[in-house]
C-alpha cells in the first residue's frame, strides 16, 4: 500500500471500524482477565477516608440516584463501599431515585451476603430498603423535613415504625448520605440535606466529574469516587477485588484504542485531508 | 484474574430461571446493538420497544405504588390533608383534555410555585454563593503546588466569564480576556472530554462484564453476538431490512 | 366556575402564594408556617408523581395512532402497548419473585444498559473522526484530552507516575472551573426564570396559551 493510500485510508474510513474494535478491546479482556496493576488517585482515598470514618450505629442514607446502566458503571464503588459500612456496623437505608434502580439493592445485598451474615445483620434493624422515594425534588425535601410523614412503609408495603427509621425525624438525624449517581435526584440531596450540614459523599459517572468537583472543593461533599476506575481503586484499598478491578484491563485497552486513532486520524489529516484541500 | 466475587457465583448452582434471564438479556442486548451496523432493522425495534413498553409499565407500578404508599397510606393513618393531593392530582390529569384542559392551571400553579421556592431557596447557596466564595482564596501562602492550583483556579474562572459576556461590545482588556478564556475553555473542554469517554466506556464495559461474569454466561453472549451479527447481514443481503424495517 | 379556574391573575397568586410558603420558612423559623410547609411539600411530591401518567399518556396515543392506521411496523407498536399493560399485571403476582422480576432483569436492565453504553461507541467514532489539530484551540483540547485520557488508562497510571499530577491539575483546575462557571451561570439563569414565572412574563410554563396573553 503507497504512503498516499495509507494516508488517504487513516483520514476517510468507515466509522464501523471504530466500533468493531472497541467492541473487540472490550470483549477480549472480559473473556480471558490479564490483571493489570492500578493507582491510586488522592480523590479515592480521601472518600475511603470519609467512609471509613463512620462508627458503630450510625445511620446511613444510601442512595441509588441511578438507571441500571449507570449500576454497570458505579457498580463496584457501590459494592465496596456497602462492605465498608457494614464492616463498621452502620444502620443502613436504602432508598432509591429511579424505577429501574428498584432492582439494584438486591443485586448488591446478594454480592453481600457473606458480610451481612458475619456482621449479624438483620432486616429492619440493622438495614432497611425503602424503594422508589426519590422521583422529585419535593418528595426529597419532605423527607428532608419530615421524614416520618413523608415516608410509611418499606419497598414492599411493611411498615418502618418497628425499624431503626422510626428514631429519624429530620436531616439532622443522618450521619451520612452516600449517593450513587448519574444526575436524577443527587442535587436535591445536595440542597436538602447537605446544605443543611449532614454529611455526604457522592460516586458519580464519568460524564458528571466536572460538574460535582466544585461542590467537593467548596466543602458540600466530604469526597467524590470518580466512575468505574473509583470503584477499581476502592475495591484495592479496601482488599476486596471484585468487578472494578476484573474491568480495569478492557478499560486500559479501551483508552489506548481510543488515542491511536485519534492519532491515525491526526496524521491522516496532515498527511491527505489538508493536503487536498491545499490542493496537492 | 479471577475475583473473589465471581468465585462465589460459580459455586451457587445455576438456576433454568438464570440461565432464561441470560439468553433473552444477551439476545435482547445484541440486537439493540445492531443500530451501529448503520441501518435500521427489525431486531433492533424489537428491542427497542421492548424496553419502551416493560420499561414504561415498570415506571407506571413504581410510580402509582409511590402515591399508594405516599398518599393513600398517610391517609389512612389520618393524615386527611394529603386528600387534597389526590384531588390536584386528578384535576392535572385534565392537562390532556381538548375541552376542559383549564382545569389543570391552579394544580399546576402551585406545583411550580412550591418547586421554585424549593429550588430557589437552595441554589442560591450552592450554585452561586459557596461557589463565588470557594473561587475567593488566598492566592499566597502554602506550597508551589497549591498557589499554582489557586492562581489557575481564580484566574480560570475570570476568563471564562468574561468569554460569555453577550450583552456588552468586548474590546481592550475584556477581548483580551474573552481571548485567554476561551483558550483555557477549550483546555477544560479536553480534561472534560476524557472524564465523559471515562464515563460512557464505564458503561460499556460495566455492561459487558455483567455477560461474562460469572464465567457460564461467556458462551451465552459469544453465541448471542454469532448469531444476531449473521441475522442482521443475512436480513441485509435479502433485502429484508427495508421490508420489516418499522417506519418511524 | 370555568371563568374562575381560566383567570390568570388568580393563577399567578395561587403560584406565589406557594412559592412563599415553601420559600420564607427555610429563613424565617415559624412552627406553624413550617408545619403547613411541610405539608405542601408533600402534597407537591404526590402531584408531581401523578404528572408522569401525562407524559405516559402522549406515547400511548401514539403508539395507538400508528396501529390504528397500520404504518409499516404497527406490530411492533402493538407489542409495546401490549407489554407496557402486561408488567402492570405482572406487578400484581408480586415483584420480589415471578414475572415482574424475571422481566426486570432479563429485558429492562440489560436493554437500559446497552441504551447508554451504545453512547461509548458515538463518542468514540465521533472523537477519533472529528477531534484534529486544525488551530491553537483544537491543539490545546487535543492535548489536554490526550494527557487525561493517558492518565485514566490505569496501566499508564502505574508505570507512569510523573503523569497523575499533570493530568489531575488539567481537571481539578481549568476542567473544575469551567464546571464552576457553567454551574454559576445556570444558578443565574434559572433564579432569573424563576422571577419572570413568578411575576407572570413565562406564561407558556403555566400552560397559558398566547391568545389568552
Amino acid at each position: 500500500m503507497s504512503d498516499n493510500s495509507l494516508m488517504k485510508t487513516l483520514a476517510t474510513y468507515d466509522r464501523r471500524w471504530v466500533y468493531l474494535v472497541l467492541f473487540l478491546v472490550v470483549v477480549g479482556p472480559l473473556l480471558r482477565p490479564i490483571g493489570m496493576p492500578i493507582s491510586v488517585s488522592p480523590d479515592t482515598r480521601q472518600y475511603y477516608e470519609a467512609i471509613s470514618s463512620v462508627e458503630e450505629g450510625d445511620k446511613i442514607l444510601f442512595t441509588l440516584n441511578t438507571e441500571f446502566s449507570g449500576y454497570n458503571e458505579i457498580q463496584a464503588g457501590i459494592v465496596a463501599t456497602m462492605r465498608v459500612f457494614i464492616e463498621h456496623n452502620t444502620k443502613i437505608c436504602v432508598a432509591v431515585g429511579h424505577p429501574e434502580a428498584t432492582g439494584i439493592p438486591e443485586l448488591v445485598f446478594n454480592q453481600l451476603r457473606s458480610e451481612l451474615d458475619a456482621n449479624g445483620y438483620v432486616y429492619g434493624e440493622d438495614y432497611v430498603i425503602l424503594g422508589y422515594v426519590m422521583p422529585n425534588e419535593a418528595s426529597v425535601a419532605s423527607m428532608s423535613q419530615d421524614f416520618q410523614g413523608a415516608i410509611t412503609q418499606d419497598w414492599l408495603g411493611r411498615s418502618i415504625d418497628d425499624t431503626f427509621l422510626s428514631e429519624i425525624n429530620t436531616w439532622e438525624d443522618w450521619d451520612l448520605i452516600a449517593d450513587f449517581t448519574t444526575g436524577l435526584a443527587t442535587t436535591y440531596l445536595l440542597n436538602h440535606f447537605a446544605l443543611r450540614g449532614t454529611p455526604m459523599t457522592v460516586n458519580c459517572i464519568g460524564v458528571m466529574i466536572a460538574s460535582q468537583k466544585p461542590y467537593v472543593d467548596s466543602g458540600v461533599y466530604l469526597a467524590i469516587l470518580q466512575s468505574m476506575r473509583g470503584g477499581a481503586e476502592l475495591e484495592y484499598l479496601t482488599g476486596h477485588p471484585g468487578p472494578g478491578l476484573t474491568a480495569m484491563d478492557a478499560f486500559t485497552f479501551g483508552h489506548y484504542m481510543l488515542l491511536l486513532f485519534i492519532i491515525a486520524g491526526n496524521v491522516g489529516y496532515y498527511g491527505y485531508t489538508r493536503q487536498q484541500r491545499g490542493g496537492g | 484474574m479471577d475475583t473473589q466475587g465471581s468465585r462465589e457465583e460459580e459455586d451457587k448452582m445455576v438456576t433454568m430461571i438464570d440461565y432464561s434471564i441470560t439468553i433473552v438479556g444477551a439476545f435482547l442486548a445484541m440486537c439493540m446493538f445492531t443500530t451501529l451496523y448503520g441501518k435500521s432493522s427489525p431486531l433492533y425495534a424489537l428491542a427497542e420497544e421492548s424496553y419502551i413498553g416493560f420499561g414504561t409499565g415498570l415506571t407506571i407500578v413504581i410510580n402509582a405504588e409511590y402515591i399508594w404508599r405516599t398518599g393513600i397510606v398517610n391517609i389512612m393513618r389520618g393524615d386527611y390533608i394529603l386528600i387534597l393531593a389526590l384531588i390536584l392530582g386528578a384535576m392535572i390529569l385534565f392537562r390532556v383534555h381538548p375541552k376542559y384542559n383549564y382545569v389543570a392551571r391552579i394544580p399546576i400553579a402551585i406545583a411550580l410555585g412550591a418547586q421554585f421556592g424549593l429550588s430557589l431557596r437552595t441554589i442560591i447557596f450552592s450554585g452561586f454563593i459557596q461557589q463565588i466564595t470557594a473561587s475567593i482564596v488566598p492566592l499566597f501562602g502554602g506550597d508551589m503546588m497549591t498557589m499554582l492550583y489557586r492562581w489557575t483556579i481564580a484566574l480560570s474562572v475570570i476568563f471564562m466569564m468574561t468569554f460569555f459576556f453577550y450583552s456588552i461590545e468586548l474590546k481592550g482588556p475584556l477581548a483580551t480576556s474573552a481571548k485567554i478564556g476561551e483558550y483555557f475553555l477549550y483546555t477544560a473542554f479536553g480534561a472534560i472530554f476524557a472524564q465523559t469517554f471515562m464515563g460512557r466506556l464505564g458503561l460499556f464495559v460495566g455492561f459487558m462484564q455483567s455477560y461474562t461474569v460469572p464465567p457460564w454466561k461467556k458462551p451465552i453472549l459469544l453465541a448471542a453476538m454469532f448469531i444476531v451479527f449473521a441475522a442482521i447481514v443475512i436480513m441485509d443481503r435479502t433485502g429484508m431490512l427495508e421490508k420489516y424495517t418499522p417506519v418511524e | 366556575m370555568a371563568e374562575i379556574l381560566k383567570n390568570r391573575q388568580l393563577q399567578i397568586a395561587v403560584m406565589a402564594l406557594a412559592f412563599l410558603l415553601v420559600f420564607v420558612p427555610y429563613f424565617i423559623e415559624v412552627p406553624a408556617l413550617e408545619a403547613a410547609s411541610t405539608k405542601l411539600i408533600t402534597i407537591t411530591a404526590i402531584v408531581n408523581a401523578v404528572t408522569l401518567i401525562l407524559a405516559l399518556q402522549s406515547q400511548i396515543r401514539r403508539g395507538l395512532n400508528i396501529v390504528q392506521r397500520r404504518q409499516t411496523g404497527w406490530y411492533f407498536k402493538a407489542y409495546m402497548i401490549i407489554t407496557m399493560v402486561l408488567m402492570v399485571v405482572f406487578a400484581f403476582f408480586g415483584r420480589e419473585t415471578g414475572p415482574y422480576h424475571w422481566v426486570m432483569y432479563a429485558v429492562v436492565n440489560p436493554l437500559s444498559s446497552v441504551n447508554y453504553g451504545i453512547l461509548a461507541f458515538y463518542m468514540a467514532s465521533t472523537a477519533a473522526r472529528a477531534f484534529r489539530a486544525r488551530n491553537t484551540q483544537a491543539l490545546l483540547l487535543l492535548t489536554t484530552g490526550f494527557i487525561v485520557l493517558l492518565y485514566q488508562a490505569p496501566l499508564t497510571g502505574a508505570y507512569a507516575p510523573w503523569l497523575e499530577p499533570i493530568a489531575l491539575y488539567f481537571g481539578d483546575t481549568f476542567g473544575m472551573a469551567a464546571g464552576r462557571m457553567f454551574l454559576i451561570s445556570v444558578t443565574v439563569g434559572a433564579i432569573v426564570f424563576g422571577v419572570r414565572v413568578l411575576m407572570g412574563k413565562e406564561t407558556s410554563v403555566l400552560g397559558v396559551g398566547k391568545e389568552e396573553v
